[in-house]
């Protein structure tokens, strides 16, 4: 039986476009992008590839306030960014909850920790439920973190608290913007644990933006591999992993330990990201790339959908993985 | 800090500055100003010691354009002396004890604990006394007059610079390239002349600025109270003392020294701003 | 709580240690006066007269035993009598100090209430060309006038046309209220306008610091409206460099007062010492300036005090 899931989110052909001098930087470009109810979908990519403009994009906020140059997001059925005054407020607080990178600076550091809790519309939480709340993402001493200040917790535990507050609403879509990326590895998997397990017992979408393709691969149903503002790949992660069709994911997964396979080497990935000025019509990757042909130099590469997988290249094939790998010895070589 | 690095820098800085309306507004206000009391004694505009250039307590004429005072002295020409001795004084101080506090300062906060908490301790009382109140004491020790007035813009510069000196001191020596160049051998010398100096400079030199205003701001105060500058010389500060005795009669004796020593203030300090955001571009305006 | 308290006796002590200090600044000052330390203070005493209070005020021991008995004498309250008028020190200053006192506070209320909404709202209005030249141009013109040139205008203005305050005569707050409130208000407003553009500049800066603050980006993502995000957010913490502006701001109230209270003739301490210079009354001169820099690092220390209560992160890290 073949179960055909409505998407919740859909984004297409968005632009976003930072002002810089003297060319606007380009962070996410023409991008497309869906996600269903109850899947755990991971942003991947190095940093300045646009996958936390883009996971910031999906409930319609940016950290420096742009809007959107092109295309349209649609969360929930609304376009995100065409809401409004109390029409947003009232999304971003029912619909939506975040969680962020640093957990201790996204606490006001001058109130006790459960005096940050609040209900949709603003009004102070009340104690028992943030009791239960906090003792809902596993911390066990709930009246002494209450009445902590944040400096006064760990990262793990403060991320906890931040993990309590986006759920406080129960929201149908939880987006975490590198959850982990400033904890230590020993707690990494058990906030990770508890994110998956908070998202799969209420069924919800979690967004999960990292640069680590090891938790990526673990906890996430599907992955999008970002480069240069663009999905360059995307497929459950497990096949995408296992069996990159990108060049870039190729070459991104030998860089990194653990992926390398039997008797493989660690690579770098030659070269430099992208400046990501102006609006690239051609491959962003191409410069870096092994397996370059002249019209990646041209072109925009078109984006193919096979089955449960997409991809962005001008290569023809799909088993491509081997072939990389043996072109990228011979580029070293 | 060689010569060519220091002219790169002031290049640079000229050029973000006149970017940008209100900087290079204010500079060149502030240059117009320097430039008409430097060369105010040859201009047509009688001498500020001129008695009878014009009638006693008269307003305003072509020939003296801020009117003239009860001796029938040209204002204009006193405020372009006052700006001068105002400008130079306050100037002439900052250097000397801006210059200390940053050399006591470097030198404290990186060789001695000790020193830098006597030091520190130091800029913290002299701290405690407002500047007006620090100059009842000096002139209780050594006479009105305008050796009182630059001990006591000094005595404010001094713990000033010597505290913002040796904050940036501290925070350039926790940076990781002090450490790197210590470990790598760099010599001693060096260390403090190409790694740290360097990094330091930009904070004296904004500190000199915003100092040079308060410094004008400081002589004005005390000359006003009539214990800065003594007669016949004047500043500005003195001759706003001399039109509030004629305020009722004469307003033009305030209003000119008074604009004047507003607007020189205000560029200095806008200078200031301009070059504090240059040298630190996470000062935003 | 024992960070708590480590804290308090921490910034207790350094003011102690800072008020020891300016004292003996004082006392040197006083001694490099050329002279004989009683002819300064006495002029036109005779030598029996003189010797009797060398004797009275220990100036006949050496330089530290004057020294602690002058400071003997201070802590008691013993501020010495002025040459003047015989009075004790203390009890001219009593009768000087609630005009003083008055005028700094009602500056500083009127710094905070006309300076912070305004940077708060051109620091919300952001960093665009025009905002900026708008707000640098008004807190510089603001921080530049000088508030002796402002009160001299101020003075022109409103003796020369009724406009309902009043210049040159004081009235005693219990006289008449209105009358007395008359009088203060252009000292206020000279006093006041450095203190409106400092607020408002730092108030600016802070609101673009807090802007930045992850906590508030997550504030603001969590559906949280403006006015929820100042209100609980901002005020909390903007206040902990507003105090550190606000206590600079004081200490220079203290001061910077001499100047207007000798322009509108107010009956304060400022007033009061500046003709104790000019008169040489040394007794007083030395007392005002003690008090008046005492009063300043206590200032100070309530202030490291409120910052901790404030921001409970500084009470960890005491040291400095």
């Amino acid at each position: 039986m073949i179960e055909i899931k409505q998407p919740i989110i859909e984004v297409r052909d968005l632009v976003v476009e930072y002002k810089s001098h003297p060319l606007p930087v380009r962070a996410l470009d023409a991008v497309d992008f869906t996600a269903s109810a109850d899947e755990t979908v991971g942003f991947v990519g190095e940093s300045g590839s646009g996958k936390s403009t883009l996971a910031m994009a999906l409930g319609g906020v940016s950290r420096s306030g742009v809007r959107p140059s092109r295309g349209s997001v649609q969360t929930f059925g609304r376009d995100v960014f065409a809401l409004r005054g109390q029409d947003r407020r009232r999304f971003l607080s029912e619909d939506i909850g975040f969680v962020f990178q640093n957990p201790i600076g996204s606490l006001d550091p001058t109130r006790r920790i459960g005096h940050q809790f609040f209900t949709p519309d603003g009004q102070p939480l009340n104690e028992k439920r943030v009791e239960e709340l906090l003792s809902s993402v596993g911390l066990e001493d709930t009246g002494r973190i209450m009445a902590s200040f944040p400096h006064e917790v760990s990262g793990g535990m403060a991320q906890r608290v931040c993990i309590a507050m986006a759920i406080s609403v129960n929201p149908p879509l939880l987006i975490a913007d590198e959850p982990t990326a400033a904890l230590d590895a020993s707690v990494k998997t058990q906030i990770l644990d508890l994110l998956t397990e908070l998202r799969a017992r209420a069924r919800s979408t979690l967004i999960l933006v990292s640069h680590d393709l090891h938790s990526v691969r673990k906890y996430c149903d599907r992955v999008c591999v970002m480069y240069g503002g663009r999905i360059v790949e995307a497929g459950p992660s497990r096949d995408v992993f296992d069996c990159p069709r990108h060049p870039y994911t190729a070459a991104l997964l030998r860089s990194i330990p653990g992926f390398e396979g039997p008797g493989g080497r660690i690579e770098p990935i030659p070269g430099y990201p992208p400046s990501l000025n102006g609006q690239a019509s051609n491959c962003t990757f191409a410069p870096r790339c092994a397996l370059q042909i002249p019209v990646c130099r041209e072109n925009r590469p078109p984006v193919s959908v096979e089955g449960d997988r997409t991809k962005c290249c001008w290569l023809p094939g799909n088993e491509i993985g081997m072939e990389i790998s043996q072109a990228g010895r011979g580029y070293h070589a | 800090m060689s010569i060519e690095a220091t002219m790169k820098f002031f290049v640079r800085l000229r050029r973000a500055m006149l970017s940008d309306t209100v900087s290079a507004v204010a500079a060149v206000v502030l240059v117009l100003i320097l430039l008409i009391s430097i060369f105010g004694p040859f201009l047509p505009i009688g001498k500020p010691d001129q008695i009878g250039f014009g009638p006693r307590l008269g307003g305003w004429s072509w020939s003296a354009p801020m009117g003239t005072d009860q001796l029938g002295r040209s204002v204009l020409a006193r405020v372009l002396q006052g700006i001068r001795v105002t400008f130079v004084l306050s100037t002439v101080s900052v250097a000397i004890a801006g210059l200390a506090g940053a050399l006591v300062g470097i030198s404290a906060t990186y060789f001695h604990r000790l020193a830098d908490e006597v030091a520190s301790r130091t800029a913290d009382i002299m701290f405690a006394f407002p500047p007006i109140l620090l100059g009842f004491l000096v002139v209780a020790i050594f006479r009105p007059g305008v050796t009182s007035a630059m001990a006591v813009i000094a005595l404010i510069t001094f713990p000033t610079m010597l505290r913002v000196v040796r904050a940036s001191t501290l925070s350039v020596m926790r940076r990781d390239f002090m450490l790197v160049a210590e470990i790598s051998g760099v010599s001693f010398v060096d260390r403090i002349f190409r790694h740290l100096l360097p990094n330091v400079a930009n904070v004296i030199v904004v500190q000199t600025i915003y100092s040079i205003s308060l410094g004008m701001l400081i002589e004005s105060s005390l000359s006003f109270l009539g214990l800065g500058v003594q007669p016949p010389a004047a500043s500005l500060g003195s001759l706003l003392r001399d039109g509030a005795t004629y305020l009722e009669i004469a307003p033009w004796l305030s209003v000119g020294p008074g604009i004047i020593l507003a607007l020189s203030i205000m560029s200095i300090n806008l200078v200031g701003d301009a070059t504090r955001s240059f040298v630190d571009p996470t000062y935003r305006f | 709580m024992r960070g708590l308290v480590g804290f308090l006796l921490f910034r207790v002590l350094s003011a102690s240690v800072t008020l020891l200090g300016l004292t003996l600044v004082v006392f040197t000052a006083m001694h490099l006066i050329p002279g004989d330390f009683t002819e300064v203070l006495v002029p036109r005493g005779t030598p029996e007269f003189r010797k009797a209070l060398a004797e009275r005020l220990g100036l006949d021991g050496p330089l530290y035993w004057q020294y602690l008995t002058w400071l003997k004498n201070l802590v008691s309250g013993d501020f010495g009598a002025s040459l003047i008028t015989s009075q004790p020190v203390w009890k001219e200053f009593a009768g000087r100090l609630p005009v003083t006192m008055e005028l700094a506070v009602l500056s500083v209320a009127t710094s905070i209430a006309i300076g912070a909404p305004l940077g708060l709202i051109s620091g919300l209005a952001g960093t665009g060309r025009f905002v900026s030249a708008i707000s640098r141009v008004f807190c510089g013109f603001t921080v530049s006038l000088p508030d002796f040139f402002l009160g001299t205008i101020f003075l022109y203005v409103f003796s020369k046309y009724a406009l309902g305050l009043t210049v040159g005569d004081f009235v005693p707050l219990s006289v008449n209220p209105e009358a007395h409130f008359r009088g203060m208000a252009l000292p206020v407003l000279s006093l006041s306008l450095l203190g409106i553009g400092t607020v408002a500049a730092v108030t600016r800066e802070t609101v673009f610091t807090l802007s930045d603050q992850d906590y508030v980006f997550a504030a603001t993502v969590r559906g949280r409206s403006m006015s929820q995000i100042v209100r609980r957010h901002f005020v909390r913490n903007a206040s902990v460099p507003l105090l550190t502006v606000i206590s600079i701001y004081l200490g220079y109230l203290l001061g910077g007062s001499i100047l207007i209270e000798q322009l509108f003739s107010l009956p304060g301490i400022g007033r009061y010492i500046f003709q104790a210079v000019q008169a040489r009354d040394y007794p007083v001169v030395q007392a005002g300036v003690v008090m008046i820099a005492a009063a300043f690092v206590l200032t100070n220390m309530l202030t490291d005090i409120a910052y901790g209560v404030i921001d409970p992160r500084m009470r960890a890290g005491h040291e400095h």
